[in-house]
């Protein structure tokens, strides 16, 4: 007994971090990097939120001189971008991260470093955004930056600490969605098969998929953009065979998802509160078939926002009915939120009540959404306040509202302290009303002729009252989240304190006392419902079957020495292995510091120090991603592994490292993917092909370096059959030979971009070709880095099992992708232009 | 009460989507309508549902169960199905009403950063920040834009269609009533977006034939010395490097065609009432009254500046 108690105390130490700084900035784990990323995020919020009241006293009579043009400007854009960049995304991601891992019943994240990197460029990029105010060069191209006025020709610096901290939010979304993603899939509780999913994991599985489709593409799109600004290509600009519909395109692939990614979390809270409150559920299933249609969906509703650019009429027409479509999916969780509620009386507490009002809101707003979807319709309204009034009601009652419905609710877990239900009530009413006050008279200003985006309008429209109680609203709205802010500083002084389930809610985070340990479990839990606590798993049912009651009390406080979670299958949850997770390190803080010299160098336009940044990022990277001996060998000889039946070193699909290649293979492939796009677009769009009778690339060499990698690709998989059967020395041989062919193309490339008669800077098609070749060049080096890398590990490591098979299969992984990647550029950019 | 607020019942409105007084703003005001009655139904209605599903005391037993899933697969999907069908049927047939007519006369707008250049290309007209068309007859629209993207954007006639760099975009006007309706770019363009303003005129055909006849003729003949003084100054003060007067050796081309600027409505892109005062002061110091314009502060003496706006304002 004594020894155990000793062996606990040990555990725990193992999971605590450094509470000081600077050790604090080496943290890793989720709790404390989820609520960094909320606080962040909210600080972020109220900074908009001043942004927006800024611009409300401007607009509340016509022709005010109180901003003038160029600061208006600037807020409307700083607002917008804040909010949609800074806020609204990262701070749900903050709240998946910190309650995921207590919801599935796991004790961190999957990766707990790409946590801490992902809230470092996240913090890092947003710095970046609000550097402008100090510099006074604030952006003012609007948070979509459409071109050519965000181009190099008619904004100066300022729009580049827009598209540079735009980058690194955008890496730190997709990071974060990657490890929500498979955090998801392989960290959830024995029995918690995905049809027990809770419904706000099935909301964060889903929009994490979205993000590393959409995000990617916008990061694309910025790279791009940030490529003509600062190197003078040409994939924007139509003098140059460029075209400025592409980024319209290419924004609003990113744009309306990200309308979803925001608001399908925001139902998740919703549905997890309103079964709470009711004490029930229904629609279950049907939700979840909701969430995934809308899911896919709004991947076809990028043109709604381009109704008015001159698009063919039946292709607005096929986008207009499926923005309808959209609309039945949204139907379904209102009427199954509905059906939950019916008749049960819930509670009026406050997070209740932040729900009933977001019914209310979303309920308007989307319908004003089904109107702005009909094309006729849309051609008035478009780009006016009746626009504005509609997206806030969607973002704003659609998204805020249940933010702050999953704050009074969540709260108590993670602080520990309950909220103080009068003063939830009072910010509600007083956010609730001011809303209205503000944002409906905006339909009706659109109505009016107000476009958006103007810093005054003329007194003969007649709006001049209108705008008054819009912007008295504005103050009576601001002062919702100012009494939360109160409320929250009086409960974290004076708050009872919280039970460990203060609102008899079913979902295992709710298991856990309040706060939680920074372990969350000390024994991996096992479910056998939906409502695992409605429901506990009987402890001695035929399903809790030995396995899992091995695994739960082998696992018990243990391992001791180093941190590890319980992984389990992606459908059923049946467990598969104990997967160790990193304690503190600072690798993820250098990397991104190192990102971060790279942006401001580019900003500054020190060229010469932006390869010194991303040079000293990627050696962080490589210490981060290579295993200490000491590790491996600890986790060799714990006797965890033996006492619970489970491998500590997974490989395949078993091992949460594979899932986190598929998902970054997902975001290569998407980048891919909108070169090509970009590619037929612009060809789409010019008179001829190349442009300026510029010479059709070649055939003959392209195709003869595909062959040589196609050879180097046999030898990477002979590489991994002979590993399989332990030929170390043929393994070898393999991944040389793999690796000689790597450097082969990489010459041919260099050769064949040197001899091109046409640089990047010649036209849209020279920029085009340039950066396709430069894409799959980085893809190759990094494949012929991981190729010497395992090299190295096999020289390190002569073994076949453990962690050496691990990065054999992930070398393997990339190498194929790799392949893939050179076949589809060569045949688009080498091949199409003799074909089609 | 909304409907008496939307009916803006509280004097004239210049820029309202639901006044309209041409054939497309009526087409889309129509389908306003009728989505405001159907949808604003179905909001109350399940406003109505979710209130009595949550306020209603607690049935005896916790909770009742109304119909289960069915209640969800009827009220979440049948119904948004038929409703939305009904809206998409009688929005096709809005689209169909707004498909481009037979027209007669086309007109070419370029955006440019921040006023809108006019031309009549079967006319030989160049115009800038007005429109005349004739009243009862659909006009062509042929848009592009000179820099960043723009959108013309005349409520009470007709929704709104982008100006694009890289191609032509083009829409129509169909005036039902005689009157001046205010547009105004409704995509943002930049720094004085806001201050991107244009009329259109609307007059009977006859008066048409009539501003198109007088316009096609060179600057009118000056008749008073202080016209000449003007004149001479003009060009003295540079303002023929970016302006063009037809009949005379201003022929620039940055700046708006001021070949009978006196009979403008308005200065500044639909800004400022076009008088003596005004424009002497939009002269003197355009910067001071839309910063960030093209137009440079001019260091001009002030006889010679009246002289100017005399002149400018006599080119009827």
């Amino acid at each position: 007994m004594r020894e155990s108690s000793d062996n606990f105390a040990a555990f725990e130490r193992t999971w605590t971090g450094p509470a000081r700084l600077p050790g604090a900035l080496a943290e890793v784990n989720n709790q404390p990097l989820g609520k960094r990323f909320m606080l962040t995020a909210f600080i972020f919020f109220l900074l908009g939120g001043v942004l927006a009241l800024l611009m409300r006293v401007q607009l509340a009579v016509s022709e005010n001189e109180f901003l003038g043009p160029q600061v208006y400007n600037q807020l409307f854009t700083m607002h917008g971008s804040t909010m949609m960049y800074l806020f609204a995304v990262p701070f749900l991601e903050g709240l998946a991260l910190y309650l995921l891992p207590m919801m599935l019943g796991s004790r961190d994240v999957a990766f707990p470093r790409l946590t801490a990197f992902s809230y470092w460029m996240f913090l890092f990029g947003g710095i970046i955004f609000y550097a402008s105010f100090v510099t006074g060069d604030v952006p003012d191209a609007g948070w979509f930056s459409y071109t050519p006025l965000s181009g190099p020709e008619y904004t100066g610096t300022r729009q580049d600490y827009w598209l540079l901290g735009l980058a690194m939010v955008e890496v730190a979304g997709i990071a974060t969605a990657v490890e929500l993603v498979v955090t998801i899939l392989k960290c959830r509780a024995p029995g918690m098969t995905l049809a027990r999913l809770p419904l706000f994991a099935w909301t964060i599985l889903v929009i994490g998929v979205m993000i590393i489709f959409a995000f990617t593409t916008l990061l694309v799109a910025t790279l791009l953009l940030e490529l003509d600004r600062a190197m003078a290509t040409h994939f924007f600009n139509p003098d140059r065979g460029g075209n400025t519909l592409l980024w319209q395109h290419l924004f609003w692939f990113f744009g309306h998802p990200e309308v979803y990614i925001m608001f399908l979390p925001a139902t998740g809270i919703v549905s997890m509160i309103v079964s709470a409150f009711a004490g029930r559920l229904i629609g279950y299933t049907l939700i979840v078939v909701a969430i995934v249609v809308t899911g896919f969906l709004s991947f076809g509703l990028w043109v709604h926002h381009m109704y008015t650019t001159g698009l063919p009429e039946l292709a607005m027409h096929f986008f207009a009915a499926a923005s309808l479509m959209i609309a039945t999916a949204s139907g379904v969780q209102v009427f199954a939120w509905i059906a939950t509620l019916w008749g049960t009386a819930p509670a009026m507490k406050t997070p209740m009540l932040y729900v009933v009002g977001f019914l209310f809101l979303f309920v308007l707003g989307g319908f004003t959404g089904v109107m702005v979807a009909v094309v006729p319709f849309d051609y008035q309204v478009h780009d006016t306040f009746f626009l504005v009034a509609h997206f806030h009601y969607v973002l704003i009652g659609g998204v805020v509202f249940p933010v702050f419905a999953g704050l009074h609710f969540w709260l108590p877990k993670i602080t520990g302290k309950m909220l103080n239900d009068r003063l939830g009530m009072l910010s509600f009413w007083l956010a609730f009303l001011g809303f209205n006050a503000t944002f409906f008279p905006m339909h009706i200003m659109g109505f009016f002729g107000m476009p958006r985006r103007v810093y005054t309008y003329a007194e003969q429209l007649g709006i001049d009252g209108h705008n008054l109680l819009a912007s008295a609203g504005a103050f009576v709205f601001a002062c919702g989240p100012l009494v939360f802010v109160v409320n929250l500083g009086w409960s974290l002084w004076r708050g009872e304190k919280a039970a460990a389930d203060p609102w008899g809610a079913d979902t295992l985070e709710w298991s856990v006392s309040s706060p939680p340990a920074v372990y969350t479990f000390a024994a991996p839990p096992v479910v056998r419902g939906r409502h695992p606590m409605w429901a506990p798993a009987p402890t001695d049912d035929a399903e809790t079957n030995a396995p899992a009651r091995r695994i739960t009390q082998a696992m018990h406080g243990r391992p001791v020495t180093w941190r590890a979670t319980l992984v389990t299958d992606a459908l059923h949850a049946t467990p598969q292995a104990i997967q160790w997770l990193p304690g503190p390190t600072y690798t993820p803080l250098l990397a991104a510091l190192g990102l971060l010299v790279a942006m401001v160098a580019t900003l500054q336009q020190y060229y010469l120090v932006l390869p010194l940044g991303l040079a000293f990022s990627l050696v962080a990277v490589g210490s981060w991603v290579w295993p200490g001996e000491w590790r491996l060998a600890r986790m060799r000889d714990d006797d965890v592994a033996d006492a619970a039946g489970l491998p500590v070193f997974p490989s395949g699909s078993a091992s949460t490292a594979w899932w986190g290649m598929v998902c970054l293979l997902a975001v290569l492939g998407t980048v891919f993917a909108v070169l090509v796009y970009s590619y037929y677009y612009l060809w789409l769009f010019s008179e001829q092909w190349p442009q300026e009778r510029l010479p059709r690339p070649g055939l003959l060499w392209p195709a003869a370096a595909l062959a040589v990698l196609a050879v180097g690709s046999g030898a990477i998989g002979w590489a991994e059959r002979q590993f399989n059967r332990h030929q170390l020395h043929l393994t070898r041989a393999g991944l040389i030979a793999a690796t000689v062919a790597v450097v082969l193309f990489l010459a041919w490339q260099g050769w064949e971009l040197y001899s091109v008669p046409f640089l990047p800077q010649t036209n849209a098609y020279g920029s085009i070709y340039f950066i396709a070749h430069a894409a799959l060049a980085i893809t190759l080096v990094a494949a012929g880095v991981l190729n010497v890398a395992m090299l190295v590990r096999l020289h390190h490591d002569p073994q076949h099992h453990g962690h050496t098979l691990m990065q054999m299969q992930l070398t393997a992984m990339f190498w194929h992708f790799a392949v893939v990647a050179a076949v589809v550029t060569l045949l688009v950019v080498h091949a199409s232009p003799w074909v089609l | 009460m909304v409907l008496v607020w939307l009916a803006g019942c509280e004097g004239e409105r210049t820029q309202s989507a639901l006044h309209p007084a041409g054939e497309g703003a009526q087409v889309i005001a129509g389908l306003w309508w009728f989505m405001f009655y159907l949808l604003g139904a179905v909001f109350v209605l399940v406003m109505a549902v979710a209130a009595y599903a949550i306020f209603r005391p607690r049935a005896e037993g916790g909770g009742g169960k109304p119909w289960g899933e069915r209640f969800i697969i009827v009220c979440g999907i049948a119904l948004p199905t038929v409703v939305l069908l009904v809206l998409l049927i009688y929005a096709l047939t809005a689209t169909m009403a707004l498909r481009k007519p037979e027209t007669a006369v086309t007109i070419e707008v370029i955006g440019h950063l921040w006023w809108w250049e006019v031309r009549y290309p079967e006319h030989g007209i160049v115009t800038a920040n007005e429109l005349h068309i004739p009243v009862g007859v659909p006009v062509r629209l042929e848009l592009r834009s000179a820099d960043v993207v723009h959108s013309f954007w005349v409520p009470e006639l007709h929704g709104k269609m982008d100006l694009l760099p890289e191609q032509v975009n083009t829409s129509w006007l169909l005036a039902h009533r005689v009157g001046v309706y205010r547009g105004q770019c409704a995509e943002y363009c930049g720094q004085q977006h806001a201050r991107m303003a244009f009329h259109v005129r609307a007059v009977e055909p006859s008066e048409f034939e009539a501003w198109v006849a007088a316009r096609s003729q060179p600057a009118r003949v000056l008749t008073t010395d202080a016209q000449r003084r003007g004149q001479r100054a003009f060009v003295e003060a540079g303002c023929e490097t970016c302006h063009t007067i037809r009949g005379t050796e201003a022929t620039g081309d940055v700046g708006p065609d001021l070949t009978h600027f006196g009979s403008r409505l308005t200065i500044g892109a639909g800004q400022w009432r076009n008088n003596a005062g005004n424009l002497s002061g939009w002269i003197a110091n355009p910067q001071a009254l839309k910063p960030g314009n093209q137009m440079p502060r001019s260091f001009i003496e002030p006889e010679e500046l009246h002289a100017i706006t005399e002149y400018l304002l006599s080119l009827e």
